[in-house]
């Protein structure tokens, strides 16, 4: 397979120009992690790699904004962050690209406390299927300047075009962490007695036989909070690891509900359940055990096509109807 | 989808209002712009949205919806033959569901109402414009809302679950999902922010935050300006985000004050309002990080609000800094820039230079905390002269804005009032991918016309649109008075 490897946006969208004129289908590429969370690419596609779209642009822990183009690695990104004393709050694998995690819209754990990717991008520039390079949102934490293209691309899964370039929102490394975890066997149970109780915690996590309670802030407020939870559930063992493993399974699936609705996804699954955000990954080594795909086809697929025609109006670049259950 | 009502919806008699005081009312909202409505409607329901739409359509009328009317950038000014729908009479809290931390309202719902009518669970929605006892949630979902409130829990677009959204056709679509994330685009993420021009909200699915444990609201003053702004960067630089930061000068203090008296000291330079909110040990902790900070910058006083009574009129202070003003002058221009927070006294200090230069009187009130600047330039419209060099003086603080690497605006969008400056911030590239959002939703562009994108921007020969590409709009046209 052919492998194109732009070091610069402008290059970027000249590679997406060349192959559109000519017809050719195209990928694009990051770490590929996570690349079953995209379109199945088109036969025959060449690879638009974003390895060498890593530069760290502009970053000022003053502003809490860091520029960086985004085939920079999620782990990079961390350590120049935290020389800052701030992080992305991503928790993606380190290996995995900026780019990559925004494109899938790969969210955090920490959902509950620290809101959803798509919430950070404050920036994008965009090298469009057809070799625009397009630029929408702006360097500032509160921006209503015309359409919300950032929101757009997050998600897109790689069918609009490159995210060349970002401007993240970053936070403040908090002073102290705790993670406690309860063995259960009734985890859902246990999780909302905890969720309903202890306030403001970064994650409450059910899995088949544990429950996780990730506690972030300040040093006094960490420790009262780890109190509380032991006076609402009783004492936990001993501390976990962070983030909690993925479930196990060759095959998986992310179910995402409201989360009152969350429960057990059924036997023969690995699982983990984050409360009150209702997201639910599921594991599993035979995918005829995986809760079904939620619905079938795309809300609004008028104004779907259209967008995908504006973008990628040669359609090189993979059709989101094409995203695997 | 649903294509609603199978035969094309009549709106029933008293929905529309057609005379000349009415169409002149709508034809104004809270900027500076008078434009006038054809036609005005006041749907109940969102199949009388639908109704509304198919009305405009027979009609040959363009639509533009409002919410209460309070914008400030002219989003709903009515220009050319329109029908204005107002959505004032949709005003139901649909289903609170705590459990789920979301709730169904309607979008003429006013913002206050819908937080004190969450608090007895325990839940608030977060933005809180300065104008929130009269905005409606579909005002703050067009206009992608913020208020003091944005620093700690983000803007409008991160409590907006999904809306239920009337397209220019009349199809009906659901945007967005009630649990957490939707398959395809985020297309609901487009919508907020879209200041009217995609189609009409008609429901929206708001997300519930818990209310803070603990809440502690200080009032900082400072004999220097410069000190009051690096009090704020050492804030954050400690790894504090207040729940709310707020800056007010010295012209704002004394208005506010006298009119509110809230123990403001009207001889500060500048004073900060900082809230802090959380776990009762993290208020506590950030609370004496904020102090540091400020002794460390040379605060005069600090002061404790004590009571709910007391943080309240703190707040009342703040949120009546625009009305205040008719103290120092008649009319005002209120202003809405966005800078990066490191630059907020420099720019600070060319808005003073750009205001004496044009012989006016500015008020500051800020987001401190979002870099987002609020000034209010006060005049009086019967004076020869002064409304040209209001507009005049408003131009150049754009610019120093943008040129200070700004955005055009933090909070109250691009409307009408900053339609032309858009190509000091975009590219033409940028403007057309923009005009081609917009058309994938309007592509007959029937939707608040003339509004945020300027002239010329077209989504254009590059793609094959139903009617050939829609183009966004013209130079604001005679007949809309300024």
């Amino acid at each position: 397979m052919d492998l194109m490897r732009p070091a610069s946006p402008q290059e970027a969208a000249d590679l997406l120009a060349e192959a559109t004129a000519a017809r050719r289908g195209v990928v694009i590429a990051g770490s590929g992690r996570h690349r079953d969370r995209g379109p199945e690419p088109p036969p025959g596609a060449t690879t638009l790699a974003t390895s060498a779209l890593n530069r760290v642009v502009s970053y000022d822990p003053a502003e809490m904004i860091a520029v960086v183009e985004a085939g920079l690695t999620v782990g990079e990104l961390a350590t120049v962050l935290a020389e800052g004393g701030q992080e992305w709050a991503a928790d993606a694998p380190a290996d995995a690209t900026v780019g990559g995690v925004l494109a899938v819209a790969l969210n955090s754990p920490r959902r509950l406390k620290v809101g959803p990717v798509r919430d950070s991008l404050l920036e994008v520039v965009l090298a469009t299927g057809d070799g625009r390079l397009v630029r929408g949102g702006g360097r500032v934490v509160k921006n209503v300047t015309g359409y919300d293209l950032p929101r757009l691309a997050v998600g897109s899964r790689g069918t609009l075009g490159l995210i060349a370039q970002v401007a993240l929102k970053v936070r403040p490394l908090p002073k102290a962490v705790r993670t406690l975890s309860w063995v259960s066997d009734d985890p859902f149970s246990v999780g909302r007695r905890i969720l309903e109780g202890v306030p403001l915690p970064a994650a409450v996590v059910a899995t088949p036989q544990r429950v996780i309670l990730r506690l972030e802030g300040w040093p006094d407020e960490v420790a009262a909070q780890a109190r509380t939870a032991a006076v609402v559930v009783g004492p936990p063992g001993d501390d976990d690891a962070w983030p909690p493993p993925g479930p196990r399974g060759s095959h998986r699936a992310e179910i995402s509900v409201p989360p009152s609705q969350l429960a057990d996804p059924g036997a023969g699954l690995d699982w983990a359940a984050l409360l009150g955000v209702g997201v639910c990954w599921v594991g599993a080594d035979d995918p005829t055990l995986l809760p079904p795909s939620p619905s079938a086809g795309l809300p609004a697929p008028e104004i779907h096509r259209r967008l995908k025609a504006s973008f990628d109006p040669a359609g090189i670049l993979p059709d989101l109807a094409g995203v695997p259950a | 989808m649903t294509a609603g009502p199978a035969t094309p919806p009549i709106l029933p008699p008293g929905r529309t209002l057609s005379d000349p005081l009415a169409r002149a009312l709508y034809g104004r909202d809270g900027s500076m712009f008078e434009g006038g409505a054809s036609l005005v409607a006041l749907p109940e329901s969102r199949d009388e949205v639908v109704a509304c739409m198919h009305l405009a359509a027979t009609n040959g009328l363009q639509v533009v919806p409002r919410g209460s009317g309070t914008g400030l950038a002219g989003g709903a000014i009515p220009i050319g033959d329109t029908l204005v729908v107002a959505t004032t009479k949709m005003n139901r809290i649909l289903d609170v569901r705590p459990e789920d931390r979301l709730a169904w309202v309607e979008p003429g719902v006013l913002n206050l109402d819908l937080a004190e009518h969450l608090a007895p669970f325990g839940f608030t929605y977060a933005p809180d414009p300065s104008s929130q006892q009269v905005c409606s949630v579909g005002g703050n979902v067009n206009t992608n809302a913020g208020g003091p409130h944005c620093l700690a829990y983000g803007v409008t677009s991160n409590h907006i679950l999904a809306v239920e959204l009337v397209l220019p056709d009349g199809r009906i679509e659901i945007l967005g999902s009630e649990g957490p994330d939707a398959p395809g685009y985020d297309l609901r993420g487009l919508v907020v922010g879209s200041e009217g021009t995609l189609g009409i909200v008609t429901a929206i699915c708001v997300r519930l935050v818990p209310l803070p444990p603990a809440i502690r609201t200080l009032l900082l003053d400072f004999t220097d300006v410069e000190a009051c702004a690096a009090t704020v960067s050492d804030i954050i630089a400690r790894g504090v985000i207040p729940a709310a930061l707020e800056m007010m000068d010295q012209l704002v203090i004394r208005a506010v004050e006298h009119y509110v008296h809230a123990g403001y000291p009207t001889d500060a330079a500048a004073i900060l309002l900082v809230e802090l909110d959380g776990v009762a040990e993290s208020v506590a902790a950030q609370a004496a990080e904020v102090e540091a900070a400020a002794r460390a910058n040379g605060v005069r006083t600090i002061r404790v609000a004590e009571t709910a009574e007391e943080r309240g009129l703190l707040w009342k202070g703040r949120k009546s800094a625009f009305g205040a003003t008719a103290q120092v002058a008649p009319n005002y221009h209120l202003h809405d820039c966005v800078v990066p927070r490191t630059k907020l006294v420099e720019v600070l200090r060319g808005v003073y230079d750009i205001v004496d230069r044009h012989d006016l009187k500015v008020l500051n009130v800020f987001h401190a905390g979002d870099g987002n600047l609020h000034p209010l330039l006060a005049f009086d419209r019967r004076e020869p002269g002064a409304l040209e060099r209001v507009l005049q003086a408003s131009e150049e603080i754009v610019r120093l804005c943008v040129d200070a690497g700004g955005a055009l605006s933090g909070e109250h969008g691009i409307g009408l009032e900053k339609r032309d400056f858009m190509s000091l911030v975009f590219s033409d590239a940028d403007l057309d991918a923009q005009a081609c959002l917009r058309a994938a939703f309007d592509p007959d562009g029937v939707m608040n016309p003339h509004k945020v994108l300027p002239a010329g921007a077209r989504c254009g020969d590059h793609v094959a649109l139903e009617r050939g590409g829609g183009t966004a709009g013209e130079g604001i046209p005679e007949g809309t008075w300024i």
